[in-house]
């Protein structure tokens, strides 16, 4: 465990001194702050500024993730610094799981600042304190922890561009596959078949998106809540498992 | 000891390493040479556990290189290595000690070691403003982070002036006076002559010699024989 952390906080550092980690981040404040312009336009209407702001929170935070993940296993790869590592006694899972650790922090870290802007944001708007807005921000989290397994997945076999590629392809599709399962199932045969297969091989990021419950302020049960952190935690589980196998049969 | 018994390597059909047999004692300083693409490379990769080899073993210190644990006694400088450049220099030594556990060594103790790789000044600047020369001490100066037994450093004195290369050699030396075994891959034959007991001569994967300098040079100077040798070959 020991070399996980100090390889996760070798990541972590890495990633937060990134000169473009800073821009997305800035970005990312400007537009959660533009609420404030939004608010007004809407007349106050709390609905308008929570969608707004759980929006963005969750846009930029998929660009920082897709930024910082897409070649942290290649990268180490092909620029060599992985030779430093493994030459010493490390082996190439603790080397996968530190660099997991890692990025998740420096993703947790900017989702943890745009999540205090916001708060600000609705507090100043609606003079509310937006407990449900934090939960949704935290099933966020969860997403991009998942996002972050499949990055670093795809990193070990593929360059940044693919892997990118592919991330954004499993997003697009892993927040469809409720509607796909639904419309297969009215089709019947085949096509439910394989909606079926879809719905259970790519990640079901739509069990992550309490953000249209929570501006309705629509609670979660303790049971979707629990079992959303539990299929979180299993497939990310799987994709690092596999990006050490994947790791494990590389050549360097 | 070092000993490497029948190590093989193919990449797809092409052999890369062929049944390569070497025993190293402890304290020797053993260099290792050959053309571009002669095997010097993958051998020193598999030795220090980056690459598997397709056959043979080897042993470092009676433990088998597969065994983690025999790491630790090693210390690896890759060719023209690359870094985490946002990383400082003293940063990147820590990341390197901490990788063998807690308290390996103290700050203090990460800056005699860059002071004696004259990059001491620069130790807190990030690895991206480093210079070619600065990047090649530092690749060496993180081979020391844990005090190893064997030094396995792949051609260490590339990229360095005159000057560095002296200074290099001169720590090469004060860790050859230490009892430590060196195994290094160079090109550059003028320095292996200066600095090596024993050495070996790789082409297209087969062991073409091993041992002494001396004896294998007779009085001619180191390069004029290793070219005849590797030019009996072709």
């Amino acid at each position: 465990m020991h070399n996980v952390l100090v390889i996760a906080k070798n990541t972590f550092k890495e990633a937060v001194r990134d000169r473009i980690f800073y821009a997305i981040l800035g970005f990312a404040v400007l537009f959660i702050l533009l609420d404030l312009f939004l608010a007004r336009l809407a007349l106050g209407d709390p609905v308008m500024i929570k969608s707004f702001g759980l929006a963005g929170i969750y846009i930029f935070g998929l660009i920082v993730t897709i930024f910082l993940g897409s070649s942290i296993i290649y990268k180490e790869i092909e620029r060599r610094t992985l030779y430093f590592i493994i030459s010493k006694p490390v082996t190439r899972a603790q080397v996968v799981l530190g660099k997991f650790l890692g990025l998740f922090m420096a993703v947790a870290l900017t989702t943890v600042l745009m999540a205090v802007v916001y708060i600000g944001v609705v507090l100043h708007e609606t003079s509310m304190f937006d407990f449900l807005g934090l939960v949704a921000v935290f099933f966020q989290l969860l997403e991009m922890g998942l996002i972050v397994a499949v990055l670093i997945f795809f990193s070990s076999i593929t360059a940044p561009m693919t892997a990118t590629l592919l991330a954004v392809i499993m997003v697009f599709i892993g927040h469809l596959l409720g509607s796909v399962l639904y419309s297969g199932e009215i089709i019947g045969g085949t096509t439910y078949k394989l909606s079926l297969a879809f719905y259970y091989l790519f990640p079901n990021l739509e069990k992550f998106d309490l953000r249209n419950l929570v501006v309705h302020g629509i609670s979660i049960t303790p049971h979707g809540a629990l079992f959303a952190i539990a299929y979180a935690v299993l497939y990310s589980g799987i994709l690092i498992w596999g990006a050490i196998l994947l790791l494990n049969r590389r050549e360097l | 000891m070092i000993e490497i018994s029948n190590l093989s390597k193919r990449y797809g059909k092409q052999v890369v390493v062929d049944d390569l047999s070497l025993k190293i004692s402890k304290g020797e300083t053993f260099g290792f040479l050959g053309q571009n693409g002669a095997g010097k490379t993958t051998t020193i990769k598999m030795i220090v556990g980056l690459t598997r080899p397709d056959e043979g073993k080897i042993t470092i210190g009676g433990k088998l290189v597969d065994d983690i644990s025999a790491r630790r006694k090693i210390g690896f400088m890759p060719e023209a290595p690359y870094f985490y450049e946002r990383l400082t220099g003293m940063e990147f030594m820590k990341f390197c000690g901490d990788l063998f556990g807690e308290n390996n060594r103290s700050e203090s103790e990460y800056e005699d070691i860059l002071k004696m790789t004259g990059i001491f000044d620069a130790k807190d600047k990030a690895i991206g403003k480093y210079s070619k020369g600065m990047k090649q001490r530092l690749g060496f100066a993180q081979t020391l982070v844990n005090d190893p037994d064997y030094i396995f450093l792949d051609e260490p004195l590339d990229g360095l002036d005159p000057l560095g290369r002296k200074e290099i050699k001169k720590i090469i030396k004060t860790l050859q006076g230490n009892g430590k075994t060196i195994f290094f891959n160079s090109h550059i034959l003028y320095d292996t002559e200066e600095l090596c007991d024993r050495i070996g001569i790789i082409h297209k994967g087969r062991l073409l010699y091993a041992g002494a300098v001396k004896e294998f040079c007779q009085g001619k100077p180191l390069e004029e024989k290793f070219v005849e040798l590797v030019e009996m070959q072709q």
